[in-house]
């Protein structure tokens, strides 16, 4: 790359007169006429190249100005296409005085390419030393500067004579004169160089990025060895061509705009997949936006930091904000129902504080005065410092679903409520007799006495006996009267502590009239130190009377000896009670065990399959478990457990 | 017939419901005796006094229609009144069937509770009487001889003494003799009077059902 690289053999061979070719034309020298010169064609090609890529880098960076190593590689491109044309001039100089103000000149394109290179590849590669980049940097304009300062150029003092040679045909000028003893401060910035970019290389080669560092710093190695070979040869004198470091700049040129233009490749590939990628954002957006729309959610955030609350209009249609009202959470809450708004702001509290996510079922109140169930769920986003910051959340209506529960609800307790008065019917003959037998004595007892009073002196103890009597009567009748309205009542679910005890012997007061014209033994056996449990007493009665109705109905048809249900309850671990009801009747068939809880499910002429799908949901809704079984002695058994009523909720 | 005053036996399971029956019963000059179960009543009860049973038709282990029955199989069937809170059809029907004088609701109408007890009594005596009659009538028949008994039968199915004595393979007056004996030891002075005793008395049940039955 050394301009002037002939210098040597210059210096070898002892200066001579120029030898000029007789009736050679310094303007037009070997170059035959009307024929295009082979030469002029390859160096102006080159050059040419060089210009095209310089524009290209320079629109490059125009359009971006952050893109520093094409601008860069345009001034590459620019040095190289001036050291090209100044190459041609000199193969064609006429005299030795403007070959060397040409090779004068070409040392500021060697200067433009020497810094440009270096600026590129610290840029391109980013790798590098920097002190090394500087060192050429400065050295080269020291040799600048140099080249204008001492002799006719940094090749030689004083360019004696110029000397033809044969080249692709043609004949071009080569000097011959008083080299400059400061070439030599050239020829260690190139050396320099070539250890700036080696080093460069391997920096980049070792950080990964091998393809990048053979194509430009191996390019550029390659390229300047290849010139510096040249020059040395020509130097030796092995060779006799012209100085044609243009050539191979032009191919590290070449190279790096190679790998520039795949680098701008992979920015458009980018660019498009970008252009894709947006274009599928947009879909998946599109996508969403139908989704929540189809869906009917509404969607908020609320930035706690700046208190601001925004939402979709689906979600102001939910909560009855016009569009362009502006959000405050304490007019969100007062939407709440009432007897909803601490409830929901005691669970975004705790997601605020906890582990960031909330769930809420709550009324709202509309304008109109409309009640709207709406879900919500929400999910909290915390700062570094787990500070809560931003709140997402989404709601829907969820009115329909709370209508259909509570209808469900409501058919659940009429089902229940239903089920107990065709129990009650059941009973009605021997509820009758039970309230008959004190009516009847009251009604004796009156009776009774209206004759007692009809005598002159009648006897008042007497009277009394009658009166207290009637007065106990009065109550039997009406305790059964309350036990069988409290089990007709409708209620829903109101547990507390009940005493298995009376429990059970107030149902088995209702049945055992009913048992006894059925001849049916009814046995209690419930331990006295049982602690009591939780649960809704009415309920809990209508499954008992529900189970020794059944086991009564089992014995149907057994003999008389045997006819039996006894009710036992016992501790079942530390937290239940079990209660048992057990007939001595022929069992469950077991083909029919596993169906006898389904609803409608009955083995009776007149039966309703009601009682144990009810009796079942009334115990799961104790937290209890009802099963049935066969007893080994032969007969079922039906069992239910209880959860104990806690020691405080007892007082 | 007896002097002994009858006596009402009430037996209910429900105590408060006896003390106060018995209370109206007893105000109304009636010799009354309780009893709290059916078993009670059918071990302590005076074996052949007059009078009438008021029983609850819902007891516990015996019942009104065990009592009913059991009461059947004793010499001095009382006549029984069924008491019941509620009353439903199919121990209804059974009680009468068994002959239950009458069935009352516990809240019934006291008139139409005396008027019971006083029909239940009047049949009990009734029924005595006619106990005590046909008892009297076996004791003449059985003063009969077998042979005499023999010739009876015969008698009563209307056949001449010729053919009587034909198939017994016996004189016919010795036929004669014994139906005069007959005639003496049962005091009646008719055949038609003879037949209608030896019926009323159920000496021949077999072959007297070619007769109509009652009086």
């Amino acid at each position: 790359m050394q301009p002037g690289g002939p210098a040597r053999s210059a210096l070898r061979t002892p200066p001579v007169q120029k030898s000029r070719r007789d009736g050679a034309v310094p303007h037009c020298c070997g170059e035959p006429k009307g024929v295009i010169s082979l030469i002029t064609i390859i160096w102006s090609m080159n050059a040419s190249v060089c210009l095209t890529l310089a524009a290209i880098n320079f629109l490059v960076w125009c359009k971006n100005r952050e893109t520093w190593a094409n601008l860069f590689f345009s001034l590459l491109a620019i040095g190289t296409a001036a050291f090209a044309f100044c190459e041609l001039w000199m193969m064609r100089a006429g005299t030795p005085a403007q070959f060397a103000t040409v090779l004068k000149w070409a040392h500021v394109a060697v200067w433009l390419i020497v810094v440009s290179l270096v600026a590129f590849v610290r840029l391109h590669l980013k790798a590098g030393r920097p002190w090394l980049a500087w060192i050429v940097c400065g050295l080269r304009t020291l040799a600048l500067v140099l080249n204008f300062l001492v002799g006719q150029n940094l090749n030689y003092l004083e360019i004696t004579g110029l000397r033809h040679i044969s080249f692709l045909g043609e004949s071009v000028q080569m000097a011959e004169g008083v080299p400059n003893p400061w070439i030599r401060l050239g020829q260690l910035n190139l050396l320099i160089l070539l250890i700036f970019l080696a080093d460069a290389s391997i920096t980049a080669w070792r950080r990964g990025d091998r393809y990048r560092a053979l194509a430009v710093g191996g390019g550029a190695v390659f390229f300047i060895l290849f010139s510096t070979l040249q020059s040395v040869l020509v130097f030796w004198g092995l060779v006799q061509i012209p100085i044609m470091a243009s050539i191979s700049i032009v191919g590290l040129v070449a190279v790096m705009g190679y790998e520039l233009s795949s680098e701008m490749i992979r920015a458009a590939q980018l660019a498009r997949k970008l252009q894709e990628s947006e274009a599928g954002l947009h879909e998946i957006e599109e996508r969403m936006r139908l989704a929540v729309e189809g869906v009917d959610f509404g969607i908020w955030i609320r930035d706690l930091a700046r208190n601001e609350i925004w939402a979709t209009d689906k979600w102001r249609v939910l909560f009855g904000f016009p569009e362009t009202e502006r959000l405050e959470f304490d007019h969100i809450l007062q939407r709440l129902h009432p007897e909803d708004r601490d409830a929901v702001r005691l669970v975004l509290e705790k997601a605020t504080e906890g582990d960031g996510s909330d769930e809420a079922e709550f009324r709202v109140v509309l304008p109109s005065g409309e009640v709207r169930w709406i879900g919500s769920r929400a999910r909290v986003e915390f700062d570094g410092a787990g500070k809560p910051i931003l709140v997402r959340g989404v709601s829907h209506d969820i009115t329909g679903r709370k209508d259909a529960e509570q209808e469900t609800q409501n058919l659940r307790r009429e089902i229940a409520h239903v089920g107990r008065i065709s129990m009650m019917g059941q009973l009605a003959s021997a509820l009758a007799h039970e309230i008959n037998q004190p009516l009847g004595a009251i009604l004796r007892n009156a009776e009774a006495a209206e004759v007692f009073l009809q005598n002159a002196s009648p006897d008042l103890d007497e009277i009394r006996a009658i009166l207290a009597d009637i007065r106990n009567d009065d109550q039997r009748a009406g305790n059964v009267i309350d036990r069988m309205r409290g089990l007709l009542k409708r209620q829903d679910l109101d547990k507390r502590p009940v005493d298995v005890g009376d429990l059970v012997s107030e149902v088995t007061a209702l049945v055992r009239s009913d048992a006894a014209a059925r001849k049916v033994k009814l046995d209690e056996k419930v331990p006295e130190d049982l602690p009591l449990v939780r649960g809704d007493r009415v309920h809990l009665q209508q499954v008992l009377l529900n189970l020794i109705l059944n086991g009564m109905d089992s014995l149907n048809g057994m003999d008389k000896k045997s006819r039996r249900v006894s009710v036992t309850a016992h501790l079942n671990g530390a937290q239940t009670v079990e209660i048992a009801v057990s007939d001595t009747g022929c069992g469950i068939p077991a083909d029919k065990l596993a169906h006898i809880f389904d609803p409608f499910f009955t083995t009776k002429a007149n039966g309703m399959g009601m009682g144990l799908p009810i009796s079942r949901k009334i115990i799961e809704a104790h937290n209890g478990r009802l099963w049935a079984e066969n007893r080994n002695e032969g007969g079922a058994s039906f069992r239910f457990t209880l959860p104990i009523a806690e020691k405080d909720a007892s007082k | 017939m007896s002097v002994t005053v009858p006596i009402v036996h009430v037996v209910d399971d429900d105590t408060s419901f006896l003390a106060a029956i018995s209370r109206l019963l007893r105000a109304n000059g009636l010799s009354v005796k309780t009893y709290s179960s059916a078993h009670e009543f059918l071990t302590q009860r005076d074996a052949d006094a007059p009078g009438c049973v008021l029983a609850d038709l819902r007891m516990p282990q015996m019942n009104g229609l065990d009592l009913q029955s059991a009461l059947g199989q004793t010499p001095n069937p009382l006549p029984i009144l069924f008491l019941t809170g509620h009353g439903d059809i199919p121990s209804t029907v059974r009680a009468m069937r068994g002959g239950a004088e009458d069935f009352l609701e516990k809240r019934a109408p006291k008139e139409r509770l005396f008027d019971a007890v006083t029909r239940a009594l009047a049949r009990d005596s009734r029924e005595r009487g006619a106990r005590d009659r046909q008892r009297e009538l076996r004791a003449r028949f059985d003063t009969l001889t077998d042979r005499e008994l023999e010739v009876l039968s015969h008698v009563v199915q209307g056949r001449l003494n010729k053919q009587i004595a034909g198939d017994l393979g016996i004189h016919e007056r010795t036929v004669k003799l014994h139906r005069t004996a007959i005639t003496t030891k049962l005091k009646v002075q008719s055949v038609a009077e003879l037949t209608r005793l030896t019926q009323e008395a159920v000496i021949f049940p077999e072959p007297v059902r070619t007769f109509p039955k009652g009086q």
